[in-house]
């Protein structure tokens, strides 16, 4: 095979990537970008003069602070719930289920329910968690409580538990895969040298995991920052965030704002992403 | 495939060498292979070994250099078109495709019908005696069985050299010398050329015609395996062969057929001088000594020593290896003195850890060796 | 951790307690769906059961007031079909190019990741509005077409890094070796070997593409995907026979994906 085209065959390889990449997620951040410096004309439109008014609206406004402070609340604490849990899970798959098919049927029956819709999951709380749900049925008939519990559903409780029940498995995937990479014997070592079982753990596993870890967080803080549904729906209106104060602005054609609050996400977003891509060389996990 | 005129199979390595970078991992390397020869490359992790034969099968160029084959120079062409095969070190069978598919690959993608590409590669799965398993996948053989897969389906091809990279290495000790008969009954069948890299000596100088030893990308000494076991030229093919000892000492004098030699702890000690090799005295030289060839007397015994270099020494340790007793003497740091004593003989007046011992060889057995 | 085959740690109670209750509350919730789209017709949207009734299941299917489900459906299979050959095809070819290395690889990596993260809405509408100024019509077959493999091709690629690691790379040497081309090599060889993972790839790209909504949202013009329909209906439709949708959704989903994992591990079983 001639020289030139061994060199180009990599590049032709990428390029039905890139043909995807460029004009769905290259152009559309730019025209994002350019939009969010133009004026609207009131009816819907943009006009093509140069302004910084939208940021100045983003930045000046207490709204927008407060939406930040919102969604970043939900953010991180639905990260610490998702880590908690989805790092013992797959610790438990990988290290306690002695049968490697077994362990593997188990992380599949997990996935299962993300067959289903997002949105048909999300409506389900509402026979579960509702004030006449199946939760407060039970609650109430033992005898627990005598009132229904109010603040299950369409509250900041509910939301953060349609959070951790989304996007838990976005931290146990990477996790999973990451640990099961693991050579027992690191483990095995350590526990001949006399470490105690949390040690092994504190000092081998955890250390070791770091890129699983890594990657599950940023998917589950993108996920949660990017979110606008989730937070309308089981908070009932209650809340918001960022994105569904964005979506509002759309929906009454105020796409200028709009614009300058989506590049502002997006960069507190990519900010937050390569903080975590600092701590770990993802690159070469992923392609090793 | 039609019986094509059996193309030479001889190679001839000019000049060749191949840099990575800075590091050079083959440096000049010069070397005449001839046809239906077993060749064994021998030499420790990193020598370069497996580039040079990853550059005569073709999946590396060199930097420089001839690679001839059969007499015409090969860099550049692709591993098909220089009628060569290689058997990689993990074999590296199909995991989707049966024994016989496996076999049979090279001549499917050569485009021939299923009829006929079947027939030669069950002619080839006897004569490897593997025809109960063709039917089975490369996960469910052991690694004696993979082994010949990967050999059949590499001859399969009719090459007119076979490279084999460090193919015993994954078997058990057992096994690998089971497979090492197979090696050589296979190459003497086919009559083709083969090019083995081990870094097993024993192995090298079991199956070999002709050993090539490396050291750091270059070729220290090729020769037939006797030639390199029992007169290697310096003290690097000597140690890495085993079976000698290598004393560094500075001469004392030179008298016509032999010289006089003395090291740390030993002198007076006899070496003849053969062919038109220079000497002066006050030159350091190192010389070898065949670990059986060593006598161990009890010091004070009064038998007649003319002849006989003798070198004083203590026990260090002894190890018991069944026809033969390895005996560890005491020796400057850095360099062994072994004796290998007959088991019998050393039974007749075993010795024991901790004694003085002389230990003694006749001196025309010492060799002067290359520095 | 404590390897001893007779005795387990009372951490391995308390973590298979965890498991238990984590796939219960994963469960929980679509199990109560499942129940209630069997709801009888006096019933409502919670509990308790009035009785049991394949009534909604009906209602889905034939009343117009429920929403467009079925050309919902219609769309989003077909948009995730061919969503998922051109992610397989795409992510294959982008992680060979990977492998090999190339000038910019690092850049091309990280745009990938970009799209992963983004805001699936902040896309959305960034392709809208490319769309709109460019005089172009978003439809579900181009523009929601284009955003479904914006969030596909990446996530496809990173599965198919995991899944090449465990190629390797002497079997691509010995067919060369064996004198297979190219094509030869990547036809026989590489590609039956990865099946399996290609396949994983696949099933990702179906299920995301047929989940997706935020991007979904501004690009797919004037026909709805089933997302959006089940997003319109939930503000809408006080009937459980949203619920009956999503046991029907459900149902569909675990046959398709069900047949591929049983072929993949049809497929791994033979080979080991």
């Amino acid at each position: 095979m001639s020289q030139r085209l061994a060199t180009a065959e990599p590049w032709l390889c990428a390029a039905p990537l890139l043909a995807v990449l460029a004009p769905f997620f290259v152009a559309p951040i730019i025209v994002v970008l350019a939009a969010s410096f133009l004026q609207g004309d009131g009816a819907g439109g943009m006009l093509p003069q140069f302004t910084l008014d939208n940021y100045a609206a983003v930045f000046g406004a207490g709204l927008t602070w407060k939406l930040y402070l919102s969604t970043v609340k939900f953010a991180v604490l639905t990260w610490a719930l998702t880590l908690l849990i989805g790092f013992w899970i797959a610790y438990f798959l990988v290290f306690q289920v002695r049968n490697r098919l077994l362990a593997i049927g188990l992380f599949l029956l997990c996935t299962v329910p993300f067959w289903t819709s997002n949105i048909i999951r999300m409506i389900s709380w509402i026979p579960l968690l509702g004030k006449n749900g199946l939760v407060n049925a039970v609650l109430q008939g033992s005898g627990v409580i005598g009132q229904p519990l109010e603040f299950l559903l369409f509250s900041d409780f509910a939301v953060v538990v349609a959070y951790v029940h989304q996007l838990t498995i976005f931290m146990i995937v990477p996790i999973f895969n990451t640990m099961s990479r693991i050579d027992r014997r690191t483990v095995e070592a350590a526990r001949d040298a006399g470490a105690s079982r949390w040690e092994a753990m504190r000092l081998v596993i955890i250390p070791l995991s770091k890129n699983g870890i890594a990657l599950g967080s940023i998917f589950v803080l993108a996920i949660v920052m990017g979110d606008f549904f989730v937070v309308k729906v089981m908070s009932g209106g209650g809340s918001a965030s960022v994105v569904s104060a964005l979506y509002e602005d759309i929906g009454v054609l105020q796409y200028p704002p709009a614009a300058a609050s989506a590049v502002v996400l997006l960069a507190v977003v990519v900010l937050m992403v390569s903080l975590i891509l600092r701590t770990v060389d993802v690159r070469r996990e992923l392609a090793r | 495939m039609a019986h094509a005129a059996h193309l030479k199979g001889d190679i001839e390595l000019a000049g060749v060498y191949k840099r990575f970078g800075d590091f050079t991992a083959v440096d000049g390397v010069n070397l005449k292979v001839p046809d239906g020869a077993y060749c064994c490359f021998l030499g420790p992790s990193g020598c370069g070994k497996t580039t040079i034969l990853r550059m005569i099968a073709g999946h590396d160029d060199p930097t420089g250099g001839e690679i001839l084959i059969g007499g015409d120079n090969v860099v550049g062409l692709p591993p098909v078109a220089r009628r060569t095969a290689m058997m990689f070190q993990s074999y590296a069978l199909f995991p989707h495709l049966s024994v016989r598919d496996n076999v049979a690959f090279a001549l499917r993608v050569r485009g021939q019908s299923k009829q006929q590409r079947y027939r030669a590669t069950d002619a080839m799965l006897e004569k490897v005696r593997l025809t109960e398993l063709a039917h089975r996948l490369p996960g469910q053989l052991s690694g004696g069985q993979q082994q010949r897969v990967a050999l059949a389906r590499a001859a399969i091809t009719e090459p007119r050299v076979l490279l084999l990279d460090e193919p015993l290495s994954a078997l058990d000790e057992q096994l690998r010398i089971q497979m090492r008969t197979e090696l050589r009954r296979m190459q003497r069948e086919l009559g083709i050329t083969f090019i083995h890299v081990t870094h097993t000596q024993l192995e090298a100088i079991a199956l070999a015609d002709m050993v090539v030893v490396m050291e750091n990308g270059r070729i220290k000494q090729a020769g037939s395996a006797r030639e390199v076991y029992a007169a290697p030229r310096d003290r690097y093919v000597a140690e890495f062969l085993g079976g000698q000892n290598v004393l560094s000492g500075e001469v004392d004098s030179v008298n016509g057929a032999s010289f006089s030699f003395s090291a740390a702890d030993a002198c007076g000690i006899v070496v003849p001088l053969v062919g038109a090799r220079r000497i002066a005295s006050g030159e350091r030289v190192d010389i070898a000594v065949r670990r059986d060839d060593i006598r161990l007397r009890r010091p004070g015994a009064a038998a007649d020593l003319a002849g006989w270099n003798a070198v004083r020494t203590a026990i260090r340790a002894i190890e018991y290896q069944g026809s033969f007793v390895k005996v560890m003497l005491d020796a400057e740091a850095g360099s062994e003195f072994v004796a290998t004593i007959p088991e019998r003989e050393f039974f007749d007046d075993p010795f024991e850890v901790g004694d003085t011992v002389l230990a003694s060889w006749m001196a025309e057995r010492s060799r002067l060796l290359v520095r | 951790m404590n390897l001893d085959a007779t005795r387990r740690p009372w951490t391995f109670w308390v973590l298979a307690a965890l498991f238990a209750a984590y796939v219960l509350a994963l469960y929980g919730p679509m199990l109560c769906i499942y129940v209630l789209s069997f709801q009888d017709v006096r019933g409502g949207l919670v509990f308790p059961m009035k009785g049991l009734a394949t009534h909604w299941f009906v209602d889905l299917f034939t009343q117009v007031r429920t929403g467009d489900v079925r050309g919902g459906f219609e769309r989003s299979i077909t948009l995730a079909l061919v969503v998922t050959v051109l992610t397989v095809l795409g992510s294959f070819l982008a992680a060979l190019a990977f492998r090999r290395g190339f000038k910019g690889d690092g850049v091309v990596f990280y745009l990938m990741i970009g799209s992963l993260v983004a805001p699936g809405l902040v896309l959305g509408i960034g392709i809208g509005l490319l769309f709109q100024w460019l005089g172009l019509e978003a439809s579900w077959t181009t523009s929601a077409l284009g955003a479904h493999l914006s969030w596909t091709l990446p996530f496809g690629v990173l599965v198919m890094f995991a899944v090449m690691a465990r190629f390797d790379r002497a079997w691509e040497e010995a067919a060369r070796d064996l004198g297979a081309t190219r094509w030869q090599t990547t036809r026989l060889v590489i590609v039956p070997i990865l099946a399996p993972g290609l396949l994983a790839v696949a099933l990702f790209g179906f299920t995301l593409s047929y989940d997706e909504f935020s991007r979904t949202l501004q690009t797919t013009g004037g026909l709805n995907t089933l997302p959006l329909e089940i997003w319109s209906m939930t503000l809408n439709v006080t009937s459980p026979s949203l619920y009956a949708l999503g046991t029907v959704t459900t149902v569909a989903s675990f046959a398709i994906i069900g047949a591929c994992l049983a072929v993949i591990a049809v497929i791994q079983k033979r080979r080991t």
